[in-house]
């Protein structure tokens, strides 16, 4: 077997190697892509929980009316020693969401500022309750 | 990418693997013959039969685990393959056999899916210590269960029934058991673990009982690295402990407590135990003791420098004057016949394998599912990371198995069945 052909051929079969996973990691990327993109193509029809000591990374999802509270009777239960039974309420409303403060005892905090009236929220805006911050997206 | 992309992606791999074969067969200025058919089979089986059950069972797991795990495999039978054929035999046969466990590990919980794993823990706990436990069993003993003792590491049990004799490093399969014990156990105990802490200065830090399982852990990892003289084991364990305690919290306090007790750990052993010096003198200076201790060593890095860029091509290299080149030195035989460029292309596939690892984890909503993906695809990364960093001498050497790649049998068991769950855990986010 004459050495030039045998390099030929070790060439291709280290390309064969990256061609291969360059396959699967364009996958992956189209795969990542479509979910990021995915979600975020309606304007901010869900929250999630950024910062917790427990439920980081958790998704909300707003369709109707979501009650976020530490009682277990809570649509989404907060494991925050600092959160009321029923704290908080997500409501959908012509295609936003809106927030009211359930008259909780430590209050919700929208970019560092004191809930009082209900609020509408945009994409981006921070809430924190306890130590449980959440992010719209 | 579909489940059908993933099945071509599969029969690719085990192409890859043929056509490698045939590589060393022609360099070796033999015709091509009947080994690279049968490669192709097996290849082509194995990972088509886990595809079906994942296909059949797990229909929404993630479908980037098994090219990925697919292609590693062919390259690394491969270079078994150019090493020694006897054990690239057997190492097809176990390749079926992984492969099988792992289609009736997707079958047993088709069901019920990982509930019986969270349910369970104390009884994984206890399975995953006596499997660690067990090569302490004695030699010479009537049992036909016996433990045995290899390359100065007692990680070996062998079965021995009339004829039939059957050798496992149970290990291996520790990892992954005491990995689901600790998802199960931490995601029950994550908020009091987190929560229950005690002010210093500016710090806050846990009540110092909270710290009792990190401090048995550390022991029962020293139990292992002195008893055992299994110093990759013994890593692995106490650091997938840290990894599940930091990202079950994610208190940094653990993380640095963690590492005080692994520094501690490593002065000790390094000036009480024989076994420890001698790894880290070959890893300082291979070449002054190049006869003896750091022959290992000195010779992998010679197939590196060697191998150059594009390497010798498969069969023509040296590889052979490493000791233990299908083991734990498998990555040294990729660098010297397929160069950097082969190298790194099996490095980023790993590096992508643990990523989708981590994805799977990220993605989990579940706090035990989370956990036992994010230790599934630490310790997988670790593992490699370790024998990668030992074999380069950029670490000292640990004596661990390169995932997929190594020959043995526990070891691709091991690593098909971790496949299998983290295919599991993909699938039941998305069900």
């Amino acid at each position: 077997m004459p050495a030039l052909l045998l390099t030929l051929l070790k060439f291709i079969f280290i390309a064969f190697i990256y061609i291969f996973v360059w396959q699967v990691a364009r996958a992956i990327g189209q795969h990542v892509g479509t979910g990021e993109t995915g979600r975020r193509r309606k304007p901010s029809n869900q929250v999630v929980i950024v910062k917790s000591e427990t439920q980081a990374g958790m998704d909300i999802a707003v369709r109707d009316a979501v009650v976020l509270g530490r009682s277990p009777e809570a649509d989404i239960v907060l494991e925050d020693p600092y959160a009321s039974e029923f704290h908080m309420r997500l409501v959908r409303q012509d295609g936003g969401i809106l927030l009211h403060d359930l008259g909780s005892t430590n209050g919700t905090y929208v970019n560092g500022r004191r809930v009082g009236a209900p609020i509408a929220l945009n994409k981006g805006d921070a809430i924190q309750i306890g130590k449980t911050i959440m992010e719209v997206q | 990418m579909t489940r059908n992309a993933e099945a071509a992606l599969l029969v690719g791999a085990a192409a890859v693997a043929a056509f490698g074969v045939a590589l060393v067969n022609l360099a070796r200025g033999d015709g091509i013959d009947a080994q690279v058919a049968l490669t192709f089979v097996v290849m082509l089986t194995s990972f088509g039969g886990f595809h079906l059950a994942v296909r059949q069972w797990s229909p929404e797991a993630s479908p980037f685990l098994l090219p990925l795990a697919a292609i590693i495999t062919a390259v690394g039978f491969v270079e078994v393959y150019r090493l020694d054929q006897g054990r690239a035999s057997l190492q097809r046969w176990w390749l079926l056999i992984a492969a099988l466990l792992a289609v009736a590990l997707l079958f047993t919980v088709r069901q019920t899916g990982l509930a019986p794993l969270r349910r369970y823990r104390y009884v994984l706990l206890l399975a995953g210590l006596l499997l660690l436990l067990l090569p302490l069993l004695p030699t010479d003993w009537a049992f036909p269960l016996r433990g045995f003792e290899q390359n100065g590491s007692r990680l070996w049990i062998r079965l021995e029934i009339g004829p039939l004799r059957l050798q496992f490093q149970p290990g291996e399969i520790a990892k992954l058991i005491l990995a689901a014990f600790l998802a199960s156990y931490l995601s029950e105990r994550q908020a009091v673990l987190a929560a229950h802490t005690r002010p210093l200065g500016r710090y806050r830090l846990p009540e110092l009982r909270q710290l009792a399982p990190l401090v048995i852990a550390w022991a029962a990892s020293f139990v292992v690295l002195v008893y055992q003289r299994d110093l990759g084991a013994s890593l692995l364990l106490f650091a997938l402990f840290i990894a599940m305690l930091y990202a079950a919290t994610g208190r940094a306090v653990y993380l640095a407590s963690g590492g005080v007790l692994f520094g501690a750990g490593a002065v000790i052993a390094w000036s009480s135990l024989s076994h420890v010096q001698r790894r880290v003198t070959a890893w300082l200076d291979p070449f002054a003791d190049f006869i003896d201790t750091g022959y290992q060593i000195a010779q992998s890095l010679f197939a590196f420098g060697s191998g150059s860029l594009s390497g010798s091509g498969l069969g023509l290299g040296a590889p052979d004057r490493i000791p233990n080149a299908t083991t734990d030195f498998i990555f040294a035989a990729v660098g010297e016949e397929l160069g950097l460029a082969g190298s790194v292309g099996i490095i980023a596939t790993f590096g992508l394998l643990v990523a989708v690892g981590f994805g799977i984890s990220l993605r989990s909503r579940d706090t035990f599912r989370k956990l036992l993906a994010g230790g599934l695809a630490f310790v997988l990364g670790l593992q490699t990371f370790l024998i990668l960093a030992g074999v380069m001498r950029l670490l000292p050497l640990t004596g661990i198995t390169l995932p997929f790649m190594s020959y043995g049998g526990s070891s691709l068991v091991a690593n098909f069945l971790l496949l299998a769950l983290l295919a599991r855990i993909s699938h039941e986010e998305r069900a």
